[in-house]
């Protein structure tokens, strides 16, 4: 490659970066498709400001968030932030001015979402988040209703391998409350769980206050209550409150309903997932794909956010990192999508070439026309350089001089049904 | 790709190379998992296990939490001092009965009674910079922090640096540097390390060998 032959000392700050070309298509269709699945699903979109006040962004259910945002001044000083996510100016939106309109209501979003976070896997600072929010109604039918819209998202994203772990948080709340320990303890404990230390978990039990019989048995089990539905029968005898109950019969009353969408084969269970205990107050759920080891997907119920900005409004909803798709999809090798135009046109000016080329583009084909005016030879040469499948020039108004990796060919002007084969390769 | 799973290949486990790998190794063994099939000759980095069920990783040390935490590895062993110093999103599932030692602040044995937290702006040097300094910070306390690669101890010698934070086994590397320790900041062992996607999508094969670690644990 030839040396730059000018200064490039034009550094990037640390977590943002360009998408080029196959990414970008990639992305941009991706977009697409999860747009067409969610409003078949009757879901519309929203679009959000991509800054607000500091202060509104700044809830106390999201103080992790709070930290992270990218936080700057407007011309009167007033504290303005960049969107950390999508929910929260969703829940502005639907507490300030959608909390009247018949329920449920069915959001979704694309956008750029900023976090100044440290650097870990698969994470900018900058990050493309996509998602639906099922706002107005509370119940299992609202809560499986956005797992198996999930399922098919990702389904329709073009991922081939993946799985969504369901979990709920009232079952840990409830675990906790049986134990009674005291804040400092249930902290740890709680990091213990969320790192999966079975170990630190029993050390940590050790230290506990007097135990109801029972409860330190169920403390352990929890690290192992992750897998097929059938941990659902399993952790039903390890119930010790209502508050285990309840979170329990919920995620049975969703698995059942799981099983009529046809998504089982994608959803395991895990009782242990104590992510945003603070945010969440139902069902959680987050879905990884082979060889990432951070979610593409994570959602669940939240009922108290958008009572922060107007009349309390219970909500489920999911968002998906479409970056992070990306990758996923790239570890399970699926072909990234080839922007390349189907047709290099040498037109030189000539107006049959140009309403040639307008016909073709009407017909669904990308058709470039050769700015350098190179002779067919070298034309040639740079079509298989950019990886264009063929070039055309016209011999006359009536007939196409066609060559492809089959060699040149004529081809008459009007043969449209020759030309609509060139589409997309 | 680095991280590519195929359906039907080895569980991978990365292995820190040097002090914990032949514990680790031997601990593997117990649980009924094979070795290595062509021997570690420290060349290699890359390696399956006889029966075919693992594939080793052989990484530096510091390095075997990003390798789980990417899903390069799906399982990783590693000194509990690396992880929490790596702070990777990765799941600890189990601590392991080896590579017992401590992260330990030292001083000059001359100064054992010093009082710490009257100091300034202690200058410490260290190769566990995030632990150092969320230690110090913890306690109100900016440190001056020198990042190390090597020999730490010889800093309060050489008038680098007035403490250190390294890790110690029995002490006598510190003690003929003529340091004392002052403070112990962590009780460290070996963990399992798992990555949080292969938890989930290898959860029989990943379960299967915590469990076999487990009661090897439990028998010891």
């Amino acid at each position: 490659m030839p040396e730059q032959p000018f200064s490039a000392d034009r550094p990037l700050p640390e977590g943002v970066r360009d998408l080029l070309f196959a990414d970008a298509a990639t992305l941009r269709r991706m977009a697409a498709t999860l747009r067409a699945t969610w409003s078949a699903w009757g879901y519309r979109e929203i679009i959000l400001p991509t800054f607000e006040y500091a202060d509104t962004l700044a809830t106390d259910v999201g103080a992790k968030l709070d930290a992270e945002m990218y936080r700057f001044f407007d011309r009167h000083g007033r504290t303005l932030a960049l969107r950390p996510d999508m929910t929260i100016p969703t829940a502005r939106v639907v507490g300030t001015r959608l909390y009247d309109q018949p329920a449920p209501l069915r959001l979704s979003y694309i956008g750029s979402v900023f976090r100044h976070e440290p650097p870990r896997a698969g994470r900018q600072h900058e990050f493309i988040q996509a998602g639906v929010e099922l706002m107005g109604a509370r119940g299992a039918t609202a809560d499986a209703e956005s797992v198996a819209l999930a399922v098919a998202a990702l389904r329709a994203v073009g991922l081939p391998e993946f799985r969504i772990t369901l979990g709920h948080v009232g079952f840990f709340r409830g675990l906790l409350l049986a134990l009674a320990a005291p804040d400092r303890l249930a902290g740890r404990l709680r990091s213990a769980v969320d790192r999966k230390a079975e170990a630190e978990l029993a050390a940590l039990l050790q230290e506990a206050p007097r135990l109801a019989p029972g409860v330190r048995e169920v403390a352990l089990a929890l690290p192992r209550l992750t897998g097929q539905v059938a941990v659902l029968a399993e952790a039903e005898m390890l119930c010790v409150n209502a508050s285990m109950e309840v979170a329990l019969a919920d995620l049975r009353a969703v698995a059942e309903l799981l099983e009529a969408y046809g998504v089982t084969d994608a959803v395991s269970y895990d009782l242990a997932e104590v992510r945003d205990l603070d945010y969440y107050t139902g069902i959680t759920f987050e879905g990884f794909a082979p060889g990432l080891g951070f979610n593409l997907i994570s959602g669940g119920r939240y009922d108290d956010l958008i009572g922060h900005f107007g009349p309390p409004f219970p909500a489920v909803g999911w968002a998906l990192t479409l970056d992070r798709i990306l990758l996923a999809r790239e570890l399970q090798g699926v072909a990234p999508d080839d922007p390349a135009s189907d047709v290099l046109l040498s037109a030189k000016g000539c107006p049959a070439c140009l309403a040639w080329a307008a016909e073709a583009r009407a017909r669904g084909l990308s058709v470039e026309v050769d700015p350098l005016e190179l002779e067919p030879e070298a034309l040639w040469q740079a079509a298989q350089q950019r990886g264009i499948p063929r070039v055309v020039l016209h011999s006359n108004p009536a007939a196409l001089i066609v060559r492809d990796a089959a060699g040149e060919r004529r081809v008459a002007a009007g043969d449209w049904e020759e030309v609509t084969r060139w589409r997309g390769k | 790709m680095a991280g590519q799973v195929m359906r039907g290949s080895p569980l991978t486990i990365a292995l820190p190379k040097g002090r914990l790998t032949e514990d680790a190794l031997a601990f593997l063994v117990k649980a009924g998992y094979a070795a290595p099939t062509n021997g570690d000759n420290g060349r290699k980095l890359v390696l399956d296990s006889a029966d075919g069920r693992l594939r080793f990783i052989m990484a530096k040390p510091g390095d075997v939490p990003i390798f789980v935490e990417y899903g390069a590895a799906d399982l990783g062993i590693a000194g509990l001092d690396v992880v929490r110093e790596a702070e990777r999103d990765v799941y600890e599932p189990l601590q392991l009965p080896f590579g017992y030692c401590r992260l330990v602040l030292c001083g000059k044995a001359e100064h054992a009674d010093r009082s710490l937290w009257l100091e300034r702006s202690p200058r410490v040097a260290t190769k566990f910079p995030r632990l150092t300094e969320a230690y110090f910070r913890k306690r109100g306390l900016a440190p001056e922090l020198i990042v190390m690669s090597g020999s730490v101890e010889l800093a309060p010698l050489v008038g680098l640096a007035d403490l250190i934070v390294d890790l110690v086994q029995t002490g006598t590397t510190l003690r003929e540097n003529g340091l004392v320790e002052l403070r112990t900041i962590l009780d460290s062992q070996a963990v399992l390390i798992a990555n949080r996607a292969s938890y989930r999508l290898r959860a029989a094969e990943v379960r299967a060998l915590i469990d076999a670690l487990a009661n090897v644990i439990r028998g010891a």
